[in-house]
């Protein structure tokens, strides 16, 4: 049937072809787009569509995740339309992933939430009321008053999911320590807090970078880096490039087919939590046949492999293959079934090519004793020589802004303990135990906070026992005011008693500091592409205008004032043009900073280790600072010694190692020394053994005929849970079918596409089937990111409260083709139990049992 | 959708990228044919074609995104999307990725069906293009696509597909996929110089397009990319999954 338009649209045709001798009504953009004579640009610039004219281009940073890239949004008549790469990052080298380009979604999201909110109905009822910022905050400030004027300022917990860079400075270590709490809460146990515990027991500051532009081999342990990594794109374009252009072999070890064990030269599966078996054997069988590479030899110098810090090599090797004897190819595959030939191979393998990245991530680590899978892959990488070198695992470089401290005066922060796990449960919670935080409240002997306020961050959906996070969060008499700061209606949010609307980072301002594949520190900022949406405010604002209603300011009474003022106070930044400068390019690094390697060879100069107040403790041959530890006297420093004062870390100056002093591997949150430490005193004092070993999981002990072990992972276009109220990320990935193994399906009945439930000690869901061989025999996988049951229509099908949400018209809104399959949260199933080495939520250790419901 | 070494003849190919619009689309032609002659920049035309590594390829969609993001593509259809092929038996299990686009197509079935001529193929650039203002959403070409690339924009209730980006590609920015593909795995280039990165990728590797057998003469060639199909697992593999990542779960 022809309408009306399509009438016209005919005679506009007559007219272009000729018939009606004139052209005018066709699409004159289209047809008269010439043709470029020069080559064509990459990035930098962008055109609409429509009209083919040029947007303004503001440079800023993603948030999608914490690898946070520089990006460049583009504006048109004051709208947000694009999200393109930064071309001038060395970080990113002009790349960017699907999340980063969804930004846009977050913005426009018809659900995103633009009004204060306080509740009038019972808490998750979803009743509310639209109330003043100026109410909201006054509220907040008077109780917050009420407690610290009564002496208890601890009462207030701030727990924060994702907090980085200015932002983090400005709330934790200006705000919060200006109000004078210290009960704040994160959530690296829910991430990968073991990974960074191992490292802070082995080489120190966390954080590994892996230099896949220089290495010759990559070995990996259930790293999915390209799908998920805290630095994804810019290490996974690096990777992609290394193995296609300079045909690199890659190994991956995974319980799964992930896209990088896909992507790799050899996926070999391995059963859950056994990969520490593997790393283990590997390291036999480089000992044991002497195929330590001379660099591995060399760099046992600056390993500490026995009780005694001054043994000498063969001391060394002696120790490791005493330590590694029990741990044969053989014995490795009766835990992991990977066969020991294969392990005998890849470890010759390793040996003979150097440098080698060996990488791994939280495949090995969510587990019981997660920490000992980090711990033993440091000693892997040590005795292969592929420690802080050019092709190896590296000491991760970032840039070091410079920032304003706020008041001088601040008050000695009260503490609640109720972040570090119950007594005696984890021996290290350098990270927090935050999978515990709830069950502690609870539980009650470390105090309940009076206010808690929760930043980027979603309690009950993030966490494991999904139904415990619920009734914890709704109930007043565990938690008896509740304020959630966030831009969208999510689960937790749901159950606050107030809620702050936050502007998306694509509305607000940053200065950023993820650390750079390439070892040259970047600086970059985030700054609003757009304005804050209807009410929504910048979080840094928020606090300056809260700390000024408690009569205690700051210093500074925005975000974009903090930001512009660490631009100055920022040397390179400064030289480079300051705040102006990075407004206009986003982006900046030094040219002349060259990569940084061999970090821990720098000696220290003798005016340093002979100052005043550093003294020598003789035990460990090094040089510490007793006045920046918590000793009253040096006589007491000197008698306690470093191992045993209290933040003997802090005041670290060098290692002794022959005749010289060197940086050594600083030590950071536990009192190491500067050795690299396959050997961990520390450890044995927790009572556990010195050197990385293997600990079999409990539950995994005694598995039952139907038992099989839970596996989560997350996608490439999902964060975990945070992305997915972007419509372009969710019409990717909107369902997530368990993975079986088709033996393991067969033994119960179940086809692919059959509806099945899965069951725990902590519950049940129903979900479909994906029978695959793509996983190992004995395992159900199940990703991250779905069964929302809140986060807005795109995410759940659940609407935010219609007056409080920016109810803009969206087309798409009535094109959700997905509503009949969400998915299931592997949550409801797991429970809250952590590492008890480094605190580590056990993401991938639950049993369940699986059976069919349906035929599909 | 099997693979094929399929090397273009440049000469033979210029040729009839000329051809194509004055024979494919009748009256309509002499507007798209009309056109490029002014427009083309220094008289030189160009035979613009997409390499497409898939070794290079993770997957990661953000082509897919970016191509969305660009266009609004309304949710359930796509200009562009990653397709992936999972086979084998355990553990010898591989996946591999395999972006799809519109083929800009020598031998476009698309165009001869248009009653309009809203749809040719531009002389200057080879690049086959809809005037949303001249088609009337018949369905036609998206009926005669053997690549199923077409669909009816429920926005603009006309035609749609990929367009190579003309509006940047004319204004000297690469495709937005291309800007947006973290990997490299999407090479854009002019295959009239033998000197383009296009030129000497598929002068140099072994190439593929898809459905060769069509007469359609693909400007999409794939290095490296499984064509496995979900019907080849009788033949070939115990086992092939393909997932389209798309609405239409089963691939055309």
């Amino acid at each position: 049937m022809t309408n009306r338009r399509d009438f016209l649209k005919l005679g506009a045709i007559a007219a272009s072809a000729g018939l009606l001798g004139s052209r005018a009504r066709a699409d004159a953009r289209l047809q008269s787009a010439g043709v470029h004579a020069g080559p064509l640009l990459h990035g930098g610039k962008d055109f609409s569509p429509i009209t083919y004219e040029e947007r303004k281009a503001v440079p800023s940073a993603c948030y999608q995740c914490v690898t946070r890239c520089p990006m460049v949004g583009y504006v048109e008549n004051g709208r947000l339309e694009k999200i393109s790469p930064q071309m001038n990052s060395i970080r990113t080298e002009g790349t960017l992933c699907a999340k980063a380009q969804a930004g846009v979604n977050h913005v426009y999201d018809p659900d995103r939430i633009l009004y204060p909110m306080r509740r009038v109905g019972k808490r998750g009822e979803g009743k509310w009321k639209r109330v003043r910022w100026d109410e909201a905050l006054d509220e907040i400030a008077e109780r917050l008053k009420k407690l610290r004027d009564a002496g208890t300022p601890e009462k207030f917990m701030f727990h924060y999911g994702r907090m980085k860079s200015s932002t983090s400075k400005m709330v934790k270590s200006v705000f919060l320590a200006t109000y004078g709490t210290g009960t704040i809460g994160d959530h690296t146990s829910i991430c990968e807090g073991s990974k960074w515990v191992a490292q802070e027991l082995s080489w120190g500051g966390h954080y590994d970078n892996w230099d896949f532009d220089n290495t010759q081999f990559i070995l990996n342990f259930g790293s999915n880096v390209f799908e998920a990594h805290t630095n994804h794109t810019p290490v996974a374009h690096r990777l992609a490039r290394a193995l296609v252009e300079r045909n690199l072999r890659m190994i991956t070890f995974d319980v799964r087919l992930s896209n990088t064990a896909a992507k790799s030269s050899e996926w070999i599966p391995v059963k859950p939590g056994t990969d520490i078996a593997v790393i283990l054997a590997m390291c036999n069988v480089i000992v044991n046949e002497d195929l330590m590479p001379v660099e591995g030899r060399e760099f046992l110098r600056f390993c500490r492999v026995t009780r005694d810090v001054g043994a000498t090599t063969e001391e060394k090797i002696a120790a490791l293959k005493a330590h590694l004897a029990e741990y044969t190819p053989e014995w490795a595959e009766g835990i992991s079934g990977v066969p020991a030939e294969k392990i005998v191979a890849i470890a010759r393998e390793l040996a003979s090519k150097h440098p080698a990245a060996i990488i791994s991530y939280r495949g090995p680590i969510t587990h019981a004793f997660g920490v000992e899978a980090e711990r033993a892959l440091q000693m892997l990488a040590a005795i292969t020589g592929n420690i802080d070198n050019p092709g190896g695992r590296l000491k991760a470089v970032g840039p070091k802004w410079k920032y304003p401290k706020g008041p001088k005066d601040k008050p000695k922060s009260g503490v609640l303990e109720v972040t570090k796990g119950f007594e005696g449960q984890v021996a290290f919670p350098n990270h927090h135990v935050s999978n515990q935080i709830f069950d502690v409240i609870r539980e009650g002997s470390f105090g309940r906070p009076e206010v808690y306020m929760w930043y980027k961050y979603q309690p009950v959906y993030s966490n494991g026992d999904c139904k415990a996070n619920e009734e914890i969060l709704k109930d007043e008499s565990i938690l008896p005011f509740t304020v959630a700061v966030t831009p969208f209606y999510d689960e937790s949010a749901a159950l606050a008693d107030l809620i702050l609307p936050e502007a998306t980072y694509l509305e607000r301002w940053d200065w950023e500091d993820m650390v750079s594949p390439n070892q040259v520190p970047e600086y970059y900022i985030r700054q609003p592409i757009v304005p804050p949406m209807g009410e929504t405010r910048d979080f840094g604002d928020v606090v300056c205008d809260l700390a000024e209603r408690m009569g205690m300011p700051l210093g500074f009474k925005t975000k974009e004032e903090f930001v512009r003022l660490s631009c100055e106070m920022t040397p390179e930044v400064k030289a480079a043009g300051g705040f102006e400068y990075m407004k206009t390019h986003g982006v900046y690094h030094n040219p002349q900073t060259k990569p940084v390697y061999y970090s821990y060879l720098r000696e220290i100069p003798e005016s340093d280790y002979k100052a005043e107040d550093v003294i020598y403790d003789v035990r460990e041959q090094l040089y510490w600072n007793w006045k920046k530890s918590k000793a009253r006297s040096r006589e007491e420093a000197l008698e306690k010694g470093y191992m045993h004062t209290k933040n003997a870390y802090k005041g670290y100056v060098g290692q002794r190692i022959g005749d010289k002093v060197y940086r050594g591997f600083v030590p950071d949150k536990v009192n190491k020394t500067g050795y690299m430490e396959i050997y961990s005193e520390l450890m044995e004092e927790k009572g556990f053994k010195p050197m990385p070993s293997y600990y079999p999981i409990p539950e995994h002990q005694e598995l039952g005929k139907d038992d099989l072990i839970l596996t989560t992972f997350k996608v490439n276009v999902q964060s975990h849970s945070r992305t997915q109220n972007c419509k372009w990320l969710t019409e990717i990935y909107h369902a997530n079918p368990a993975w079986i193994n088709p033996e393991t399906a067969a033994a119960r009945g179940i086809a692919n596409g059959d509806l099945i439930k899965v069951k725990s000690e902590k519950g049940e869901i129903t979900t479909k089937a994906r029978v695959t061989p793509a996983v190992v025999p004995g395992v159900v996988a199940i990703s991250n990111h779905c069964g929302h049951w809140k986060y807005g229509r795109y995410a759940s099908g659940s609407a935010a409260p219609e007056e409080f949400r920016l109810n803009e018209k969206d087309p798409d809104l009535d094109r959700i083709w997905w509503s009949d399959d969400r998915g299931a949260h592997p949550n409801w199933l797991i429970p809250n139990k952590p590492d008890p080495i480094g605190g580590e939520q056990r993401w991938n250790d639950t049993v369940v049992k699986v059976e069919k419901v349906a035929a599909a | 959708m099997k693979d094929s070494n399929s090397k273009p003849d440049i000469s033979r190919r210029a040729f009839l990228g000329g051809g194509a619009a004055v024979t494919g689309a009748g009256a309509a032609a002499a507007l798209g044919g009309g056109v490029a002659n002014s427009a083309v920049e220094g008289g030189a035309k160009k035979h613009y074609v997409m390499v497409i590594d898939a070794r290079r390829c993770y997957g990661v969609q953000a082509c897919t995104v970016a191509c969305k993001a660009e266009y609004k593509v309304p949710l359930g259809e796509n200009r562009s999307w990653v397709e992936e092929i999972e086979k084998g038996n355990y553990p010898n299990v591989t996946r591999s990725f395999l972006p799809r686009l519109c083929n800009h197509c020598d031998e476009p079935p698309c165009v001869p069906v248009c009653p309009t001529g809203a749809t040719f193929k531009r002389d200057e650039d080879g690049i086959v293009v809809i005037d949303k203002d001249v088609c009337i959403g018949c369905k036609s070409c998206i009926q005669a696509c053997p690549y199923d690339q077409r669909f009816l924009n429920e926005d603009t209730h006309t035609a749609d597909k990929c367009d190579f980006c003309i509006h940047r590609v004319s204004q000297g920015l690469q495709p937005a996929c291309v800007e947006a593909c973290p990997s490299r795995a999407r090479i854009f280039g002019d295959l009239n110089d033998p000197d383009s990165e296009v030129s000497r990728l598929i002068a140099t590797n072994k190439v593929s397009v898809l459905r060769p057998g069509y007469g359609t003469e693909p400007n999409v060639y794939y290095i490296g990319a499984d064509h496995t199909g979900e019907n080849d697992h009788y033949a070939e593999f115990s086992y092939v999954d393909v997932k389209t990542n798309r609405r239409f779960a089963e691939r055309r």
